[in-house]
């Protein structure tokens, strides 16, 4: 039984059309449908049907990270180079340094709690503070060039790159460059480029064109000149400012001392012939030493204790300001205990029955020749700080012995676990009491940071159990809370005031002197900034005391 | 303390010499007066400041000078202590004293014998234990204080009472009782409240929720805060809430023997416990008292008293000055900023419904059982309200219902008119109650009543923004429903409560917050973050001087911030649209809308920020909506009706008979048992913290399980499948080869210029000793099963089982749960992530648990993981996390620094570090620790490195086989499967809170990261992208190029994954303080949001469980997962209709291009003929009886009639063939003859 077609449709050359009638009348001379016109009209239909049901494939942009690189010899003229994150003394003279060799520079200001502030804002949640300090501090940077300076962002984006260390875990460290990133897109800094001076593998960058970075020997050398000369400053500083007689004296010697610098590196002069002028500044401040000052130990995770700004609540000067001597910790030991890493992990794989590929494994390296590489390394790194601080009057300063620190630690804290907190805090702490190296150890680590207050602390309770006599005050930095940091720094402080009053008492009436009697001893040598008496107590000033 | 009259007084003083000790506290100013020739306290008086130090202490000195008007100035000298000390010091002329500093003095002095100090003071606890150092004999005080995180122990306390509702005079009168306790969490003081909160909901008795608290902190302190030291006695119990509060020194009086107890520490057991804990009288001047003590050791020109002009002049004028240049504006630049905003967002005033008396009134009641308090709402049929209800909740749901019901009703009845409630539907905490009780119509969760009530103002809107007491929700909407939202964390939770609780403390009232806080004109800027931590920064700010007025807009202010960096975590806000609305309780408080809009409008042009009209009742309303909407679908109500409910009666019991005994957790539980007039009951049950806890019999137990079975096999959860397999013995070792058997092995040798060569050569296999072998076989070794190990156990078990050992010697610890938890969580001595912590329960587990006198545990072997493998490729390192690395060292030091643990139960503890990444060093590193300890050779270690990594690698198939099964099948059912993103220990169900258990009851099967397959093929359908530029389907280099965590990196790489699989949606877990999670967190969020993935993450992980906050999780992603399901299966099914349209178009066009054909030949006269012909053939073809399977139906026709049943019934569906009939000119359908 035959029926009528149901289609309302009918096919014309042009397309589709809506008779509205059962029959599909065939006029002459109308155009003869063909195979194409269908399968055209099916598409057609399709897309039709697709857009009617709600099924237009909708094609997910998957997100990638671009992570601009390219930075090349051609643009070091006019880009410039932003850095940051060490002591001011070091990221000027960095600074200095790598202008002499042609890039334009910029140290970053110390990062404050606005750069904090900022880090939080852009940064993600439940980040340590190192992270949120650094990463803020460029951002704002950024902020202040495009809405202070008023510099159109494109070309800060093109004209800037951000020079900063990397790490290959095991901490957030690692990842800081992501952190930087995700900032800078969402602060709106999109295609900023962010390049890693590798701690341990040179740069990373695009090749192709001439890299912009050279990494020569020159350029590393040059970094670590910055560094070395600065740790050399900044240690004659914390030794000489709190017995300055003149106040204000030690710090206006710094800050000629460092300009000097500054000047030698920028302009490639001889920064030997500098340092010596320098001893001389550094000689002319007049100090008091027979002063019964606490000795304060720094230690902890490495930016909350190298930081001198908000990033541990100005921690240095306010022990010096509650009247204690500092000891700090140089970015030089830091640089040993990098090169430390390397050796041993090599040492310990070189005797092994195969080679690995993955991880630290040796496949494709000869272990006997980077091993003694890396005891060159060593040994140039410590003859420069020696020559440095020798001619700048560090007189009697000895830079950590990397293996003694492994071999002190490695029964609490193993060697193999990384951060360095086995060697720089544990084996610290311990060397701080067995040495006699001071009065008082304070640790600085910024809240949540995995290393040092997830696991060294832990370690740390049961070295202040070994070793009762340690005044230990382990500290948490977080940006706020600054009245309780300081609160519990001084609560310690106390304590530790009279460990050094009753050992430069002993050492007094061990000499059989009073202290006026021991004042009138102190010849003009010995008021000179840059003598330091021999280590013979913890405190300075029972060490003068014993030296008269 | 003795009140002296001031003649009396002076003559007390035995020198011309007064020493005053000023104690500037949070709250409060202390101060004393002392002879210094006796030490003797004179005078003492303490009062609250109010935030106005500087004056407060002006005042006490004024009176202080007419007291001993006959000492000279000159004579006087003066100590400050406190956290407001600092800048009063210096005008005038006062010693600053450290406070711990000055409490220690002073307890030295006062109580010699002392031998610990516990302090609570406001914001911060402190203990201090006095040591004797063996070698001098000297008294040393080690001090610890609490971290950030369990900061505000006062302040906690006072906001918990505000919440139980209490006041501080019934607060004193609490005694404890350690047997109606329940869980509450005391690591912070918002995990507290949250906890506190879920308590009031459950009907617990305020008094207990106290007790629990108290017990709480109590017990927090003794793990945590005292570094895994055990108190000494006596022990001083000192600060305000120890000194006030009875059943906290009741606490500590019951705690701290158990501690003493169960530590072996030696204490005078004969001597009354109140002696050997003491709570000093006058405990609150100690600070004051111990600033003098100080000073009295310092040279005599040091604080020296300035006078009264310094500090008036510091109140005058310099407080202004003084304030750190950082501190931002106030909330309005000027009256007219002011004026307009308060025209334009002031909440219009609600007018109830009037009506005539007599009139019949019908209602549909919508109720909010808030976290604080309770809202209800009346609306009518067309949704309008006619009336509202609020109350501060009372501590019960039920009561607080009935109070509510009976407020509504008096509103229409008072009016003389009837009220007739046609449905009834409740959201919130209490809504689970109320649909038990009162048959409530309607039980939503709450983001989706407020969704409901903001759509229903407002219509058409993007982001849902609700603060209320407790909670911050963010809803994003599409299409009129909530595709994805925000809730605050556990450490973004109460900034309504602070706002409150903070001016509470300034004396003002709530309602006058916006008033008081515009006054500012500038104010102090808060980093944002906890509540807890804010109040830290507040100390601070008090401190630097800052007034109520400003602290109060700075808190306003930093309100936006916590909601949109840290709760949204969406910095370019302009993404999620433009039309917002505020709601919520926090909402009446203009200085906190104020602040909110003027943080949106600043960052996203162009956008319109509405304020709910009924900003408090916004849940409520959603509520009545939803039951309008239902009532009226269904046709009917459940509920018992208005007066029914109104005089419901009701029991609530929480004793022994209600405590849950199914498992060793014994959780407390509360029945609320109801009965209506006509003798209807119902028994709702709150308290219990996992599914058992909702039985009351054995047999109704033996039902869940049966369920809970048959939902296992439903919807399979591989995690837990992992978490099952991983620890047990399921890879039976090849044997070991026989001594002398050859091999093949390498050489190191070093030639003459010092280079390495190694070289292969072939020698014996050597076995050890059959003594040894004998040895190894009795051999027990216990593994802490904790984080790396749940990636790695099958390695240790079949390395130590290839070797020898016994199946049942390889003893894992138990899985963690709460009751492990509390019993093992005294050694810490750090406070990182909970994963981490909790190993000191499992060491506890395998001490006191697994390790008997009949069998003991020979070794401890929790290795430290450096390293660990990773099936994603191009990784630049494969690192553990540290703390996961450190955590086996900083268990020795916990377990060995008091007394030795494993000494005293002879247990060798192996803790060496390995590297997994490496098998040749790790090969090299374990026989290095197991060489003697198991007496084996170097060969029989290699063969047992190679077992266990084969053991691995049946694992990795076994999952990604079973992965690959429920992915095919979701896909081809159309449904969604949950991918678990997290760190392998989130499988440990005691971490993960039962979180997936939840999801598998709703319906979606889970798989972990290690049961997705990572057949690179198979990958390749949904890495199509990455395999067109080259890219390894496994790299994640794209995304993420600094990549070394290993497990951080697995997790991106499934986020990937997920991005791209249309049927998954992600759970993504991590713990609080996670560290190699939170650079991930963007990257993730980032890379799920691209791919349109459904995503819910929980990223603060604790010990405590937020159930409250969990249930809205998992009940919001459940309504998103519906939605998502929904729209997959609507998809299919219009693929379907797709496919049925395009076969019918094709069909029609065939039909027409044939007709037209045709047509063709019909007015073409050759052609027609041609066809008529061909026509006339076809059907004489037809026509023809012809041979058919070789038979002539004309043949058959007596069989006809079986034939063609028969073929009926194997008669295939007809083909669709359209023959054209030519001489109608018309088209027949073969379906259609």
């Amino acid at each position: 039984m035959p029926t009528t077609p149901t289609s309302p449709l009918r096919i014309t050359s042009t397309g589709i059309e809506f008779s509205g009638s059962d029959h599909v009348p065939a006029s002459p001379g109308h155009h003869a449908i063909d195979f194409s016109d269908i399968e055209a009209e099916m598409k057609a239909f399709e897309e039709t049907e697709r857009t009617r049901l709600g099924l237009i494939e909708e094609t997910l942009d998957h997100w990638l990270d671009d992570n601009p690189q390219a930075f090349t010899a051609g643009q070091r003229s006019s880009t410039t180079i932003l850095h940051g994150g060490l002591t001011f003394a070091q990221d000027m003279m960095i600074e200095a340094a790598l202008t002499g060799m042609g890039y334009r520079m910029k140290a970053m200001a110390v990062p404050d709690n606005d750069a904090l502030r900022v880090g939080k804002e852009f940064g993600n949640r439940g980040q340590c503070n190192p992270t949120y300090f650094t990463v803020g501090n460029l951002v704002k940077h950024l902020q202040h060039l495009r809405d202070v300076k008023g510099m159109a962002t494109d070309d800060i984006i093109e004209n800037h790159i951000f020079l900063t260390a990397g790490a290959c875990g095991p901490c957030r460290f690692g990842t800081y460059a992501t952190e930087y990133r995700k900032a800078l897109r969402d602060a709106g800094f999109d295609g900023f480029r962010v390049m890693l001076f590798q701690q341990q593998g040179g740069l990373k960058q695009a090749t192709g064109e001439a890299a912009g970075l050279d990494m020569t020997t020159m350029f590393f050398l040059s970094i670590i000149k910055g560094i070395v000369a600065g740790d050399v400053l900044n240690a004659l500083g914390y030794r000489i400012r709190p017995y300055e007689v003149v106040p204000g004296a030690a710090d206006a010697a710094l800050t000629r001392c460092r300009d000097m610098i500054c000047a030698t590196l920028r302009e490639r002069g001889s920064l030997l012939l500098t340092l010596l002028k320098c001893r001389r500044i550094m000689e002319a401040v007049e100090v008091d030493r027979l002063q019964p000052k606490p000795k304060v130990m720094i230690i902890g995770e490495f930016w909350a204790m190298t930081t001198e700004g908000e990033g541990n609540y100005k921690l240095q000067r306010f022990l010096e300001q509650e009247g204690a001597e500092v000891d700090i910790q140089l970015v030089t030991a830091w640089i040993l205990y990098s090169i430390w890493e390397v050796r041993w992990d090599t040492s310990k794989r070189m005797k092994l029955r195969g080679v690995d590929a993955a991880g630290d494994g040796l496949e494709g390296v000869e272990p006997v020749h980077r091993v003694a590489m890396l005891r060159m390394a060593d040994w140039v790194l410590r003859a420069t700080f020696q020559v440095f601080a020798n001619a700048m009057g560090l007189t009697d300063y000895h830079l950590p012995d990397m293996d003694e620190l492994a071999s002190t630690a490695n029964e609490f804290y193993r060697n193999e676990l990384r951060g360095g907190e086995g060697h720089m805090e544990v084996a610290k702490l311990i060397q701080s009491v067995e040495k006699k190296k001071s009065h008082m150890v304070v640790s600085v680590k910024p809240f949540g940071c995995m290393p040092s207050s997830g696991v060294s602390d832990g370690i740390q309770t049961l070295i202040t159990r070994k070793y009762p006599e340690a005044i230990f005050c382990p500290i948490e930095t977080s940006g706020d809370g600054e009245v309780n940091v300081h609160s519990r720094v001084q609560m310690f402080l106390f304590k530790a005031r009279q460990k050094a009053r009753a050992e430069f008492e002993a050492s007094l009436s061990g000499k059989g002197l009073d202290l006026e009697t021991a004042r009138g001893r102190v010849d003009t040598y010995r008021r000179r900034g840059i003598y330091y008496p021999p280590h013979t107590a913890v405190g300075t000033g029972a060490n003068m005391a014993n030296a008269l | 303390m003795q009140e002296f009259s001031k003649e009396e007084l002076q003559a007390r003083l035995t020198g011309d010499e007064l020493v005053i000790g000023v104690d500037v506290g949070s709250t409060t100013v202390k101060l004393v007066c002392v002879d210094p020739l006796t030490r003797e306290i004179l005078w003492s008086k303490y009062e609250r400041h109010e935030t106005r130090q500087a004056n407060k202490v002006m005042e006490m000195l004024v009176t202080i000078g007419e007291t001993f008007s006959n000492v000279q100035r000159d004579n006087i000298r003066m100590f400050i202590t406190g956290s407001g000390a600092g800048p009063l010091a210096e005008p005038l002329g006062a010693r600053f004293v450290q406070e711990v500093n000055a409490v220690t003095l002073s307890v030295e002095a006062l109580h010699p014998d002392v031998g610990s100090v516990v302090e609570l003071g406001g914001q911060d606890a402190k203990i201090i234990i006095f040591m004797e150092n063996p070698t001098t004999g000297e008294k040393q005080a080690i001090c610890s204080m609490n971290d950030k995180c369990a900061s505000g122990t006062g302040a906690t306390l006072d906001k918990c009472f505000i919440k139980v509702g209490m006041p501080q005079s019934a607060v004193t009168q609490v005694h404890f009782d350690a047997e109606r306790l329940h869980k509450v969490a005391a690591k912070c003081g918002v995990f507290a409240e949250t906890d506190v909160v879920n308590l009031i909901k459950a009907g617990i008795p305020s008094p207990e929720i106290l007790c629990s608290l108290g017990d709480a902190i109590v017990t927090q302190n003794l793990s945590v805060l005292t570094r895994g030291n055990t108190l000494r006695s006596q022990v001083l119990l000192l600060g305000g809430p120890n000194t006030y509060l009875p059943f906290l020194r009741e606490a500590w009086r019951i705690r701290i023997p158990e501690t003493w107890d169960e530590r072996g520490y030696d204490y005078p057991k004969d001597v009354p416990i109140e002696e050997l804990i003491i709570v000093p009288d006058n405990a609150q001047y100690y600070a004051a008292y111990g600033a003098v003590i100080f000073g009295l050791d310092e040279p005599a020109d040091v604080g020296r008293y300035a006078g009264l002009s310094g500090l008036k002049a510091f109140v005058d004028h310099g407080r202004k000055a003084s304030l750190s240049a950082g501190s931002g504006p106030g909330l309005t630049a000027d009256h007219r900023e002011l004026t307009d905003f308060r025209a334009l967002y002031a909440i219009p005033p609600f007018h109830p419904a009037v009506y005539e008396p007599g009139q019949k009134v019908q209602g549909y009641i919508g109720l909010d059982g808030g976290s604080t308090s309770s809202k209800a709402v009346l609306v009518d049929e067309r949704g309008d309200i006619l009336a509202k209800a609020y109350k501060l909740s009372e501590g019960n749901p039920i009561q607080d219902m009935k109070d509510l019901l009976a407020s509504l009703k008096r509103h229409v009845t008072d009016q003389g008119a009837e009220l007739e409630v046609l449905g009834f539907g409740a959201t919130g905490y209490a809504a689970d109650v109320l649909e038990e009780s009162v048959g409530a119509d309607v039980n939503i969760v709450e983001t989706v009543a407020h969704m409901l009530s903001a759509v229903r103002f407002f219509g058409e809107v993007d982001v849902i923004c609700d603060i209320g007491g407790q909670d911050i929700k963010v809803l994003f909407m599409q299409n009129g429903d909530i595709k994805n939202f925000r809730l605050s964390n556990q450490c973004s939770a109460g900034n309504g409560m602070l706002l409150q609780a903070m001016a509470d403390q300034f004396g003002v009232d709530l309602k006058q917050y916006a008033d008081v806080a515009f006054k500012a004109e500038l104010s102090p800027v808060f980093s944002y973050g906890c509540a807890v931590f804010l109040d830290t920064d507040r100390v601070n700010f008090q401190k630097e001087g800052y007034s109520a007025d400003e602290l109060l807009a700075g808190l306003a202010m930093v309100l936006p911030k916590n909601v949109w960096q840290y709760v949204v975590q969406i910095p370019r806000m302009a993404e999620l649209g433009t039309r917002y609305v505020l709601q919520g309780g926090t909402q009446y408080n203009l200085a906190a809308v104020k602040a909110q809009v003027d943080y949106i409008k600043d960052r996203v042009p162009g956008a319109e920020v509405f304020v709910h009209p009924h900003t408090g009742e916004a849940g409520a309303i959603g509520a009545a909506m939803e039951t309008l909407r239902i009532v009226q679908r269904r046709g009917k109500s459940t509920f018992i009706g208005l007066d029914e409910a109104i005089n419901i009666a009701f029991t609530t019991k929480n004793d022994d008979e209600t405590t849950c005994h199914f498992c060793a957790n014994n959780c407390s539980r509360t029945f609320i048992d109801t009965r209506t007039n006509d003798g209807r009951t119902s028994r709702y049950i709150a308290g219990f913290s996992c599914e058992k806890g909702t039985v009351e019999s054995h047999d109704a137990m033996l039902d869940l399980v049966e369920q809970r079975k048959e939902l296992k096999k439903k919807y399979v959860n591989l995690a837990e499948y992992e978490s099952h397999l991983l620890f047990r013995s399921f890879h039976k070792p090849d044997p070991m080869p026989e001594d002398g058997t050859e091999i093949e092995d390498i050489r190191v040798k070093v030639n003459w210029l010092g280079q390495l060569k190694r070289e292969p050569y072939r020698r014996a296999f050597r076995r050890s000793s059959e003594a040894a072998a004998a040895r190894r076989a009795k051999l027990r070794i216990g593994i802490p099963r904790v984080l790396n190990i749940w990636t790695t156990a099958p390695l240790w078990r079949t390395y130590f089982e290839s070797l020898g050992l016994a199946k049942r010697n390889i003893v894992f610890s138990d899985e963690t749960d709460e009751e492990m938890w509390k019993q093992g969580a005294k050694y810490g001595s750090v406070d990182p992530c909970f994963p981490s912590k909790v190993v000191q329960s499992h060491f506890h587990n395998l001490f006191f648990k697994k390790h008997t006198d009949a069998r003991k545990l020979d070794h401890i072997f929790f290795p430290s993981i450096t390293h660990l493998p990773s099936f994603v490729e191009g990784a630049m390192g494969n690192t553990s996390c540290p703390i996961v690395s450190g955590s086996p060292c900083v268990n020795q030091a916990s377990f060995i620094k008091e007394k030795d643990y494993f000494k005293e139960r002879g247990i060798d503890y192996v803790f060496d570090a390995v590297n997994l990444l490496e098998p040749t060093l790790l090969r090299q590193q374990m026989f290095a620790m197991w060489s003697e300890r198991l007496g084996i050779t170097e060969d029989e270690n290699d063969f047992a490195m190679a077992q266990a990594w084969e053991a691995m690698r049946q694992v990795d198939a076994e999952l990604e086989r079973r992965g690959m099964e429920v992915l095919e099948q979701v896909e081809a059912d159309d449904r969604i499967a949950l991918v678990l993103l997290c760190r392998p220990y989130h499988l440990d169900q005691g971490l993960n809170h039962g979180l997936l258990e939840e999801f598998q009851a709703l319906g979606y099967p889970v798989i972990s990261i290690r049961s997705i397959p990572k057949d690179k093929a198979w990958l390749s359908r949904w890495f199509g992208s990455e395999a067109d530029t080259g890219m390894s389907p496994l790299d994640i280099r794209d995304v993420w190029p600094e990549n070394y965590s290993t497990n951080s990196v697995q997790k991106v790489w499934a986020a990937k994954f997920a991005a791209r699989h249309p049927n998954v949606a992600v759970l993504d877990l991590s713990s609080f303080k996670c560290g190699h999670d939170s650079p991930t967190y963007g990257l993730i969020d980032t890379i799920i949001k691209a791919g349109k993935t459904p995503y819910m993450a929980l990223h603060d992980i604790d010990a405590n469980k937020p159930s409250g906050s969990m249930k809205i999780r998992v009940k919001t992603f459940g309504h998103t997962l519906k939605r998502v399901e929904e729209e997959l299966q609507d998809r299919a099914a219009r693929m379907d209709e797709l496919e049925r349209r395009i076969t019918e178009r094709r069909r029609e066009l065939m039909h027409q291009y044939r007709a037209q054909q045709l047509e063709e030949a019909l007015a073409d006269p050759r052609k027609r003929q041609a066809l008529e012909e061909m026509d006339a053939a076809f059907e004489t073809y037809l026509a023809e009886d012809e041979h058919i399977l070789g038979i002539r139906l004309s043949e058959t026709s007596h069989e006809g009639q079986h034939l063609i049943s028969l073929r009926d019934d194997i008669r295939p569906s007809e083909p669709e063939i359209t023959v054209l009939d030519l001489s109608g000119r018309r088209l027949a359908a073969a379906e259609n003859r």
